[in-house]
């Protein structure tokens, strides 16, 4: 697919680096560019709240298709069955056809599913790496203060709480189903838009 | 005025000698930054290593990053600029205020975390244009999305957790 101007960017978004993220690249066998985004640094730029998220960036740098929860192929965990079969047609449609591919969004449709940020939200950016920072330097009580801060900053985002619960995978099960709860029918991804068959 | 008034205090109250190194946080850069002016709420920092926390120049017309521009008067102290034994500081802290940049401190460990520029977001929130980033691949190599122009890319986020 390189060979048709196409590339493929895929950022773990992960604290953990290279131990938390470098197997699964390894086991993936991985032919594109793979990055271990330790700071979330593609989730902060373009204002992703989960994983998996993606966006399609045309030529000329602008986006054309924007955030969607995008397990793109089906994958298995134990009995659990996850993933769609539609969304690498979807792709392939989009290398072949550029613009005129049906999958392309217009440029208000773009507009409108970047969801802008409160200040408070924005706030927990800067405060989302100061714990990366502590983290990393090994002060896991500073760390855990400003995610919990971040995470008050920004409670839609899933990739703040679900980090900060990864350090500690005891409590994650329950801290996710208890987040989820409260979530009622919120959604935090731009419906697909790609008939199921 | 009462804002400035109490700016003017802490300018007043600081000795201009250098206050202890701090660690500043910016773009996903680490910066030491050794010498600081003593002020228990703000970061002073000389011109040089303004620029090397978040790119901002020093200029006759103010501090500038491409076409933003932030007007600083040099030649009187205020609460953004000062001069002590001849050395111009700059104040870090009231230009990312004046930015709607965010940011916090840990004042107890010395470490300044700051957040992006909204002037420097526009072109993303508005007319969808794709924000670019400097991260180095597994390989050591830094990949910048506009190394990619002229391809189409997809970008995928994806997390071991």
């Amino acid at each position: 697919m390189k060979d048709q101007g196409f590339e493929i960017i895929s950022a773990a978004q992960d604290t953990g680096g290279e131990v938390a993220a470098g197997e699964i690249f390894d086991d993936g066998g991985a032919t594109y560019t793979t990055i271990i985004d330790v700071q979330h640094t593609i989730s902060s730029l373009y204002n992703f709240v989960n994983v998996p998220s993606a966006v399609w960036i045309d030529e000329e740098g602008k986006i054309v298709r924007y955030n969607e929860g995008t397990y793109a192929a089906k994958h298995t965990m134990g009995t659990f069955e996850f993933g769609r079969d539609d969304y690498l047609p979807a792709v392939r449609d989009w290398i072949e056809n550029g613009a005129d591919s049906k999958y392309v969004q217009t440029a208000s449709a773009v507009s409108k599913n970047i969801i802008a940020r409160s200040s408070d939200a924005e706030l927990a950016e800067p405060t989302f790496k100061l714990g990366v920072y502590f983290h990393l330097e090994g002060d896991e009580q500073r760390a855990n203060t400003y995610w919990e801060q971040a995470q008050a900053l920004n409670p839609d985002s899933w990739n703040f709480h679900r980090q900060d619960w990864s350090f500690t995978p005891a409590e994650a099960m329950i801290n996710w189903q208890e987040k989820r709860m409260g979530l009622g029918d919120k959604p935090y991804y731009q419906p697909l838009g790609l008939k199921k068959k | 005025m009462k804002r400035i008034a109490i700016a003017l205090l802490g300018v007043i109250v600081m000795t201009g000698i250098e206050a202890s190194a701090v660690t500043v946080l910016c773009n996903d850069n680490v910066v030491e930054v050794e010498n600081t002016l003593a002020d228990p709420t703000d970061l002073w920092v000389s011109p040089e290593d303004l620029t090397r926390i978040n790119g901002f120049e020093l200029k006759p017309e103010g501090a500038c990053l491409d076409s933003i521009c932030i007007p600083l008067k040099q030649n009187a102290d205020s609460e953004s600029y000062v001069r002590r034994d001849g050395q111009p500081w700059v104040n870090v802290s009231t230009l990312a205020r004046r930015l709607e940049q965010p940011f916090v401190v840990d004042h107890d460990e010395g470490i300044w975390s700051f957040g992006a520029i909204p002037a420097t977001r526009g072109s993303f929130l508005t007319s969808g244009m794709a924000p670019d980033f400097a991260l180095e691949d597994r390989d050591g190599k830094t990949v910048r999305l506009q190394d990619f122009r002229g391809k189409k890319v997809l970008i995928v986020t994806w997390a071991s957790w």
